[in-house]
């Protein structure tokens, strides 16, 4: 029994020691940034505005500041500002429809239009619009953000920002490498591509995966990483191929055309066939890029805070991979929204609010993301923000939305563990589409 | 003689229709006791399964204003569904290999910390704390424990020559790997059981065991095992409950991947109620899942429970 419960105490004081040395890990992830409060109240007025988002990172704390000058120009509000994750504030946001309670305003993505608008809770916002006769300037915002909050000819919130993906590289190992940093040097090519990553890529021997003598067990440097959100990757390389994920009238899955095939077959061979990319699973690329233990980090506009307090090298933005013959890339929006039958005081403190954060969107670049409003973009100082202007851009010339349907998050939910089975090896590439375009389609079915 | 039978009930008179035994009385306080709690498990619980019942009858989604009834087409669709098929797969294995490795780590850990030996009080106290975490917490800790290329388990064992494992990101290994955590979580509060279960049996019967010579694996299997039975049946009825809706572990750890070798009934419940809005297809799932738990916990009864010696 002695022996026993040796080992057993062995056991109990090996795991915890695990424990120990694993929890100091964990905080050392980031550099404790300043927590987003989950309630914020700016303000003290008799007019009181609940507002609800999921800005949950940095983002969060910027735009409580611009509410927090707002209060303090119009003191006769009082706004709530309660933070909570995406996914929970839908579910949340749904139950209080159905409750009769829901908030006053709601920051969501433009990509929940079509599902909300589609339940007729969401309140019809076209008048407020400078083609209506509103205060809102129809022409500063680009034709791609304009449609996104466009769903059956009515138009159902403001815009806040663009947001979507680009790159961020190591300039020093592009530098090492003898790779041109300069952004208009980008490969236009899978086959350029597929060689900067070669030559990015590095073995346990200083090999780069173009050397005969690379040895792809041994890979200590990766040129690419396929873990942080591979479907709006996908996306943006699906529709350099001009393919699509629905069919323009919504009704047909198209995910597994052969462009999207081809699509995904060219992010899986960056992993098993050339060796320059990490499969998702086990792969932390935003604890790797700090890390120096990847070269590039397909990401979005968000990431800039985080390069800005965990990166201790150079590094800069880049615009999304082109691995098809056209350009594109994924880009959703910030978009407030009001729920229907939003009138009185309570509409009006409303109104005052989005009229004054669209006249400010240029103090909302601070939080990384893309003001959605042109001139707002064309105010921006390149010095301080230019991932924003850089990834701006690509957004407004060639970036695509998710598509339109009632039933986008229901599909997303069946594509995004096939793309993950996909590039984990798990399916072939095709299988892996044939397999979520049947079950997608069927979820489309159910909404018509 | 007045002053001594004051206060006594006369017993020749007629007893009232309303006066109760002492069996009854106490029947009534009990049940006066349990209201309150009855009155919020009726609204709260019942209501709910029967709504859930009702509810995977439709078509039904929160905010459509029109909810067809469909009758069992949430369950034949169900029964031809090959994600939960998988994500039941999934859920009987962990639950199997988890109450399996809770039961004997608890044990194993109760046998220990009821020696009599230095610090007892501090090994109970040890051991137990996990079960003080949140799924959370405890999520986060494990995915760093078992990261590939920075976990400290595969930096223990790369020093005897062991390659990186990948515990979260191999098909064939990410349910063994929740369900190690998970033992590692919720060990000790089976362990507490098991530890008043110890304290249960008579000491005397261990003195005369060990008078007529028995070792202490003897003492142990032909003891300690069988007068437990009641204690295990317990231990293992719970467990099963409770693993059988595993939920947190694999949204934190895994996201139900790589793919989806890591959906639990629970999350994929969570994914068609909460994501696609399917809350009568949701249902569905909550009531088979609920039958499949009573139908588990009836088997164990029988295979354990008829063999309890209270």
């Amino acid at each position: 029994m002695n022996k026993r419960m040796s080992l057993i105490v062995s056991i109990t004081v090996l795991l915890l020691a695990a424990l120990v040395v694993s929890v100091p890990m964990v905080g050392a992830q980031d550099p404790a940034p300043e927590p987003t409060p989950i309630v914020a109240e700016m303000g003290s007025g008799s007019i009181k505005v609940s507002f609800w988002s999921g800005l949950t990172g940095s983002d969060g704390t910027t735009l409580n500041e611009m509410l927090a000058q707002f209060s303090a120009e119009h003191p006769e509000y009082a706004i709530t500002h309660e933070i909570i994750p995406w996914g929970t504030m839908y579910t949340k946001t749904q139950a209080a429809f159905v409750a009769g309670n829901p908030p006053d305003l709601m920051l969501m993505h433009a990509s929940e239009i079509p599902q909300f608008a589609g339940y007729g809770v969401l309140e019809d916002l076209s008048s407020w619009y400078s083609n209506n006769g509103g205060w809102f300037p129809i022409d500063d915002i680009s034709g791609p953000t304009l449609d996104g909050l466009t769903y059956n000819g009515a138009i159902y919130g403001i815009p806040l920002d663009n947001h979507g993906r680009g790159l961020w590289i190591n300039k020093e190992m592009f530098e090492a490498a003898g790779i041109d940093t300069d952004p208009a040097t980008a490969p236009t090519t899978y086959e350029g591509w597929v060689e900067l990553f070669q030559k990015l890529t590095i073995d346990a021997n200083g090999n780069n995966a173009l050397s005969p003598d690379f040895d792809p067990e041994n890979i200590v440097v990766y040129g690419y990483g396929t873990g942080e959100w591979p479907r709006v990757n996908f996306q943006g390389v699906l529709a350099q191929h001009g393919g699509s994920i629905l069919s323009e009238d919504g009704k047909t899955v198209t995910v597994n055309s052969p462009e999207g095939i081809l699509a995904l077959q060219q992010t899986y061979d960056l992993i098993y066939k050339y060796h320059v990319a990490t499969p998702p699973a086990g792969f932390d690329t935003w604890q790797m890029f700090p890390g120096q233990t990847l070269a590039v980090i397909p990401t979005g506009t968000w990431f800039v805070n985080h390069a800005n307090t965990s990166v201790e090298f150079d590094t800069m933005a880049w615009p999304q991979v082109q691995w098809g013959p056209e350009k594109g890339t994924w880009f959703g929006q910030h978009v407030f929204m009001l729920p229907v039958g939003s009138a009185g005081e309570k509409r009006e403190a409303v109104e005052t609010i989005l009229r004054w954060i669209s006249d400010h969107q240029v103090d909302w670049a601070a939080s990384g993301q893309v003001p959605a409003r042109l001139s707002a973009q064309a105010a921006l100082d390149p010095v301080n923000y230019p991932s924003n202007i850089l990834l701006g851009q690509t957004f407004s010339e060639y970036g695509v939305q998710d598509p339109k349907s009632p039933v986008v998050q229901e599909m997303y939910a069946i594509l995004e563990p096939e793309l993950d089975a996909a590039l984990n090896n798990l399916k072939t590439p095709e299988q892996a589409l044939n397999d979520a375009a049947e079950r997608m389609q069927q979820a489309v079915d159910r909404a018509f | 003689m007045t002053s001594m039978t004051a206060g006594l009930p006369d017993v020749n008179r007629p007893r009232s229709p309303f006066t109760l035994n002492l069996k009854r009385r106490e029947a009534i306080a009990a049940y006066l006791f349990l209201l309150p709690f009855l009155a919020f498990f009726a609204v709260f619980t019942i209501r709910a399964v029967i709504n859930a019942v009702q509810i995977s009858f439709y078509e039904y989604q929160i905010l459509r204003p029109t909810r067809p009834f469909i009758g069992f087409d949430n369950y034949l669709e169900l029964f031809n569904d090959d994600i939960w098929w998988q994500a039941l797969g999934n859920t009987v294995i962990f639950t199997v290999l988890t109450v399996i490795g809770t039961s004997i780590v608890a044990l194993l850990c109760a046998v220990a910390v009821t020696q009599p030996i230095r610090g007892q009080g501090f090994f109970r106290v040890l051991l137990y704390m996990p079960s003080l975490f949140s799924v959370g917490a405890v999520g986060l800790i494990w995915v760093w424990l078992l990261n590939t290329q920075y976990g400290v388990i595969n930096y223990f064992l790369s020093f005897i020559g062991i390659r990186p494992i990948s515990w979260l990101s191999d098909p064939n290994l990410v349910i063994p790997s929740l369900s190690l955590t998970t033992i590692w979580w919720t060990f000790g509060f089976p362990m507490l059981i098991f530890i008043a279960g110890l304290q249960g049996i008579p000491e005397q019967l261990y003195e005369a065991a060990r008078i007529d010579g028995a070792s202490g694996r003897q003492i142990f299997f032909r003891i300690t095992l069988p007068l437990l039975r009641p204690t295990i049946l317990f231990v293992t009825v719970t467990g099963v409950i409770a693993h059988f809706q595993v939920y947190g572990q694999p949204l934190i750890m895994t996201n139900g991947g790589p793919g989806r070798s890591s959906y639990s009934v629970i999350f994929y419940l969570y994914q068609i109620a909460w994501t696609a809005f399917r809350m009568g297809y949701g249902a569905a799932i909550a009531v088979v899942l609920a039958l499949i738990i009573a139908t588990a916990t009836a088997v164990q009864f029988f295979f354990i429970g008829r063999r309890v010696e209270y």
